[in-house]
């Protein structure tokens, strides 16, 4: 049985050893595609054997709280329960049960399984901005645009590094369309008032 | 107030649709690859311990931009050359900014496809789309991943990859799971130990 193997990803054909020390293009033998490898020591190592849970041999042994015949190995760093081998996940070296891990997935108390995050910062912005194009919008966006601003507030935003000026600056631009509307207003009413 | 350190730094290339955009960032232990709609952001993973190869696939999709630039120069500039005064200068301009944009493509190297490989997936990655910043990005995570994984020597590599060495790397087959709890433990043959009749 071969060792393993990096394929073209051109043509799908195994790529020769002689290619992962090169530090230039060069073709793959069976497409011409110019290619470059990088292999690193993982791609030696074998898949983990997967965890199994064992079974309760004596009366009276802690057993898990999901499987009540396999024998408990450790406790759930999030609530406390008891779990046996197949239900432990391991996550920067704690030690969690599934549900406890569903449930910070779920409020993302777990920044490691956070896969998607909205940025409101973003969309206030855009909420105070875009409608100027057709500014007799700015009378509901504006509104719009401020509780968006200060409804994200305490909200996470990206993961990565991010100030808060486009909150800050949807709030200031909001605040003004109001404050020209209120000023328009005023000016009309007024008008009409005035014997 | 001290400032937080930098967790996240960016590595070079950008990869851009008409829906969104896409960068990537060097982790402390994976890199993360974050697409983004600009109100919303994907984020996808790939730690350093679990990659296994990266490819660079020259392409030559480069190439036909700079065709396109070139005969985009060439006619402007030949119609201006039959013009005069204004209808000149507004032509040759715009020869002059397809100029440029063909000298800031020929500056960018040849075009490239990358792959990222791991035990289970095989990701391309859409930012590193030129041969010499997909180089740069591997130069810099290359001692990341060293120290998640260590380091194979040239010769260490040719070994592991001979046929006859080949047993070692096969993947275990997990053991099967005893469905029964009534049956009796079943002791996994330890390949350490010694077998009895040798």
């Amino acid at each position: 049985m071969n060792g393993p193997t990096v394929s073209c990803t051109k043509c799908n054909s195994p790529v020769p050893p002689d290619f992962f020390q090169r530090t230039d293009l060069a073709p793959c033998p069976a497409c011409e595609a110019a290619l470059q490898v990088e292999v690193f020591p993982a791609l030696f190592k074998p898949i983990a054997v997967g965890k199994f849970g064992e079974t309760i041999l004596v009366d009276g042994e802690a057993s898990c709280f999901y499987h009540p015949q396999k024998r408990a190995t450790i406790p759930c760093a999030g609530c406390g329960r008891f779990l046996c081998a197949v239900c432990d996940v391991e996550l920067n070296n704690q030690h969690l049960c599934p549900a406890c891990l569903e449930t910070g997935r779920q409020k993302g108390k777990l920044p490691q399984l956070e896969n998607k995050r909205m940025l409101f910062d973003s969309a206030a912005l855009s909420l105070a901005l875009l409608p100027l194009l057709m500014w007799p919008l700015t009378l509901m966006t504006a509104p719009a645009a401020i509780i968006v601003a200060i409804y994200s507030w305490r909200k996470p935003s990206s993961i990565l590094p991010r100030t808060r000026i486009r909150a800050y600056l949807a709030i200031l631009i909001a605040a003004l369309q109001m404050a020209g509307w209120g000023l328009l207003f005023v000016g009309v009413f007024s008008n009409a008032f005035e014997p | 107030m001290p400032r937080e350190p930098k967790l996240y730094r960016r590595l070079p290339g950008r990869g851009t649709s008409i829906a969104h955009y896409v960068r990537l960032y060097q982790g402390p232990d994976h890199l993360l690859q974050v697409s983004s709609t600009g109100y919303s952001e994907l984020y996808k993973r790939f730690y350093f311990r679990d990659i296994q190869a990266i490819t660079i696939r020259k392409t030559h999709w480069a190439n036909l931009w700079t065709i396109l630039f070139a005969v985009l120069i060439l006619g402007f500039f030949l119609v201006g050359f039959d013009l005069t005064g204004a209808g000149r200068i507004v032509l040759w301009s715009i020869a002059g900014f397809f100029l440029a944009c063909i000298v800031l493509h020929l500056g960018l190297g040849p075009a490239c496809v990358c792959h990222i490989r791991t035990a289970v997936q095989l990701e391309r990655l859409p930012t590193l789309r030129r041969v010499k910043a997909a180089r740069k990005a591997i130069n810099r995570i290359k001692p990341f991943i060293a120290e998640a994984q260590g380091q194979l020597s040239a010769e260490e590599l040719m070994q592991r990859m001979q046929p006859g060495r080949a047993s070692s790397f096969e993947r275990v087959a997990p053991t099967p799971v005893q469905e029964s709890t009534d049956a009796p433990p079943v002791i996994a043959p330890d390949a350490n130990r010694p077998a009895a009749n040798a």
